[in-house]
C-alpha cells in the first residue's frame, strides 16, 4: 500500500512506456509468490504473461477495509481458489494461493474466532501450498495469539507458512515472529519471512528461514538496491516478489528486477535462483505445486491455438489490439 | 423429459471406484460416510480427495463404460480423473435419512468450493440423493462464469434434462452457445429442443448478423423442428449463404423439419439430400468438423 510521499510536479507527469526491457528476457520464466491478483485488471494478466510469468501465489490479505461477517471471508477465500485461478488460466498463469487470516483482522476477535474455525476448509484444498499471510501488524495480543493458532494449523496440515512483517517496528516484529515459530516447533525451512530490507534479511537468512523481498514503490524495496544485495549476499533462501495489490504496485516488478539484474551484470543463473526457483522449491514442501502443472499450462494453450481465433477456442481470451481506436 | 436411473448408476460408480483404488483408500472413503461419522471429517475427506488418490484418468472396461451410457442417458466418464469420480462417489453415498442434514452438508461444499471441486459436484448432481432438490443448484452453475464449472453442469451431465424446467433448460442451452461449449455433448439437447427456444435462438442469429460476426452453424440444431413462417427466412439465408457449413446446418434442419416450404427447400438440393440419407451429413459430422475450425 502507498504512503504520504512528498509530491512534486515532476512526480505527477506520465511516464514513457519504454517496453525494450523484455527483449532482455525473452525466454525467460517467472514466478511471482506474492501478488494479489484479485485487486488487478486483466490487463494485467496479459502483460504478465507476455513478460514470462508462468506462476503466481495469491496470499490472502487485508482487501482495503475491514470485513464485517464471517460469509465475505468465505467468499474471500473462495474468489482465491475459484474465480481467480481460472482468470489466470485463460491467460495460461498457474494461479496458487495461501489461505490465513491477515493480522489486521484477527483484531476483531469475534469474528476471528469464526475465521478460524472456517480455515481447515480450505487449507486442505488443492493448489493451496501455504498459510499466510499471517504475522504481525500493531503487534497486539489479538495478533499474536491467532498468529500462533494458525502456526499449529500449518504444522497440522503439513503446509508452508508465509509471514508477513509489518511496516511499523519492522525489526522487532520481524524478530518476533521468528521466536514465536521456532517456539512452535515449526522448521525455518518451512516458513518464508516477507517483506525483507537491508536491516531484516541478516538474521532471516542467519536463522536458517527463506527471506522474501517485495519490490514495491515508495514503501518496501526498490530494484536497484536488491540487484546490489544479490551481487552482495548472493541467492541462497532469497525469492523476490512483487505484493502487486490495490496500491500503487507494479505486477511486473518480478521480471523488471530479473531485466535490471541483467543490466548489472548478474548471471542469469542467480537471477532465475531469485526470481523463480527458490520460491518453487519453498512453495513445493506443500506438495501442491507440481512444475510439470507450467508446461503443462503451455501444452494446453498450445493445442487450443487453432489459429488466432477459433470458434470453441476452450476458454482461452482472445487478444485485442489495444493500441487502436477501433474496437470489434 | 429424457430420464436416467440414478440408483443403477450409483452401483456402477461404486464398482468403477473401489476398483481404481486400493484396498486402503476404499476403506478410508466409506469410514468417512459412516452414518455416525462427523460432518467436519467428511467435509476435510471430500476436499483432501486428490492428495489421497492422485488425479490419474480412470480405469473404465469397456463393458462398464456401456452399462454408464446406458443407464446415464449417454453419460461418458472415460476422460474423468480418479480424484473426481472419488468426489462423485462421496456425495453420492453420504448417509442420506435425514434429508435437510444430507442437503445442507452438500450445499456447504458447494458454497466454498474451489474449480475441480466445483466440477465434481456439479458432474455429482445426477446421482445425489432428492434429485428434485437441486435444480436451483443446477441453475447457479449455469450462471457461473468458471468455464469448467459451466461446462460440468452443461455438458456430458444427464441431469438437467431430467429435471430443469423449460426456461432454465434454455437458459443453460443459450449459456452453453454463448461460451462455445460443444452443443453435441449437451445430454438431451434434441429431445428438450422448444418452440420458444427457437424463437430466441433465430433472434440471436439477427443480431450476429446484425454486428458481422459469425454465428455456429450448429445452433440450428434446435430450431429444425421448430421451422415457422417467422423462422424459415433464415433458414433460406443460411441456405443461400458462401460457407459450406452454414448451408449444411440449413439442410440438416430442413430435414428436422416436417413444415413444407424447408421440405422443399431441401429437394432443391438433392446432392445434400443424399449425403444426408448416407449418414455422410450429420448433427455430429457437422460438430467434428466445427471442433476443428478455425475462424477465418
Amino acid at each position: 500500500m502507498c504512503c504520504s510521499n512528498n509530491i512534486t510536479e515532476k512526480d505527477l507527469q506520465p511516464g514513457i512506456r519504454d517496453k525494450s526491457y523484455l527483449e532482455r528476457i525473452k525466454g525467460m520464466q517467472f514466478f511471482d509468490p506474492h501478488i494479489h491478483m484479485v485487486s488487478r485488471t486483466t490487463d494485467d494478466y496479459e502483460a504478465m504473461v507476455d513478460a514470462g510469468i508462468v506462476a503466481v501465489i495469491e496470499p490472502a490479505f487485508w482487501v482495503g477495509q475491514p470485513r464485517t461477517g464471517i460469509d465475505t471471508f468465505r467468499d474471500y477465500y473462495s474468489s482465491l481458489i475459484g474465480w481467480e485461478r481460472f482468470r489466470a488460466s485463460q491467460f495460461g498463469i498457474k494461479h496458487y494461493c495461501t489461505i490465513g487470516l491477515n493480522s489486521r483482522e484477527a483484531n476483531n476477535e469475534p469474528l476471528a474466532e469464526q475465521v478460524m474455525e472456517l480455515l481447515p476448509l480450505f487449507v486442505y484444498k488443492e493448489g493451496v501450498v501455504g498459510v499466510g499471510e499471517i504475522g504481525f501488524d500493531d503487534q497486539t495480543p489479538a495478533e499474536e495469539k491467532y498468529y500462533r493458532l494458525q502456526l499449529e494449523l500449518a504444522k497440522e496440515a503439513g503446509l508452508p507458512v508465509q509471514i508477513h512483517t509489518p511496516h511499523r517496528d519492522k525489526k522487532r516484529g520481524t524478530t518476533r515472529s521468528m521466536d514465536i515459530a521456532v517456539e512452535h516447533g515449526l522448521d525455518p525451512g518451512m516458513v518464508i519471512v516477507d517483506h525483507n530490507n537491508e536491516e531484516t534479511m541478516k538474521e532471516v537468512l542467519d536463522r536458517g528461514f527463506w527471506a522474501g523481498f517485495t519490490i514495491y514503490p515508495f514503501t518496501k524495496m526498490g530494484n536497484e538496491r536488491m540487484a546490489d544485495i544479490v551481487k552482495q549476499v548472493g541467492t541462497e533462501r532469497i525469492m523476490i516478489n512483487s505484493a502487486a495489490d490495490w496500491g500503487i504496485s507494479d505486477p511486473l516488478a518480478v521480471p523488471k528486477t530479473a531485466a535490471l539484474m541483467k543490466d548489472m551484470g548478474i548471471r542469469e543463473e542467480d537471477i532465475r535462483k531469485v526470481t523463480y526457483q527458490n520460491a518453487m522449491d519453498a512453495f513445493a514442501q506443500s506438495g501442491q505445486i507440481d512444475e510439470a502443472d507450467f508446461t503443462g499450462v503451455k501444452n494446453i494453450d498450445q493445442n487450443l491455438k487453432f489459429g488466432k481465433n477459433t470458434v470453441l477456442r476452450g476458454g482461452q481470451q482472445p487478444r485485442t489490439d489495444k493500441s487502436s481506436i477501433i474496437i470489434r | 423429459m429424457l430420464t436416467y436411473q440414478a440408483e443403477v448408476l450409483r452401483t456402477l460408480i461404486s464398482d468403477v471406484i473401489q476398483q481404481n483404488l486400493n484396498a486402503g483408500l476404499w476403506q478410508w472413503m466409506n469410514e468417512k460416510i459412516a452414518p455416525v461419522g462427523d460432518i467436519r471429517q467428511f467435509n476435510i475427506a471430500f476436499v483432501s480427495v486428490p492428495r489421497k488418490t492422485g488425479k490419474n484418468i480412470l480405469r473404465v472396461t469397456d463393458e462398464q463404460n456401456a452399462a454408464i451410457r446406458e443407464a446415464g442417458a449417454g453419460l461418458d466418464i472415460t476422460s474423468w480423473t480418479v480424484d473426481r469420480l472419488s468426489r462423485i462417489w462421496l456425495v453420492s453415498s453420504l448417509h442420506h435419512k435425514d434429508e435437510e442434514k444430507y442437503f445442507q452438508t452438500i450445499e456447504n461444499l458447494f458454497l466454498s468450493a474451489e474449480v475441480n471441486e466445483l466440477v465434481a459436484l456439479y458432474s455429482a448432481l445426477s446421482v445425489l440423493h432428492y434429485p428434485e432438490r437441486w435444480t436451483k443448484r443446477c441453475a447457479e452453475g449455469i450462471r457461473s462464469s468458471i468455464g469448467a464449472a459451466l461446462n460440468a453442469v452443461a455438458c456430458n451431465n444427464p441431469y438437467p434434462a431430467a429435471y430443469l424446467d423449460e426456461p432454465a433448460w434454455n437458459q443453460m442451452v443459450l449459456k452453453a452457445i454463448f461460451t462455445d461449449n460443444p452443443l453435441d455433448e449437451i445430454i438431451g439437447i434434441d429431445e428438450r429442443a422448444n418452440a420458444d427456444l427457437a424463437k430466441t435462438l433465430s433472434d440471436y442469429a439477427h443480431e450476429r448478423w446484425a454486428a458481422g460476426r459469425f454465428l455456429n452453424p450448429l445452433v440450428w440444431r434446435c430450431v429444425g423442428k421448430f421451422i415457422n413462417t417467422g423462422i424459415f427466412p433464415d433458414i433460406e439465408k443460411l441456405a443461400a449463404s458462401g460457407h459450406a457449413y452454414n448451408r449444411e446446418a440449413a439442410a440438416l434442419a430442413c430435414r428436422d423439419s416436417a413444415y413444407a416450404p424447408a421440405q422443399e427447400l431441401l429437394n432443391k438440393n438433392p446432392n445434400m439430400k443424399s449425403a444426408i440419407a448416407s449418414g455422410q451429413l450429420s448433427w455430429k459430422a457437422l460438430a467434428e468438423k466445427m471442433k476443428n475450425y478455425v475462424l477465418q
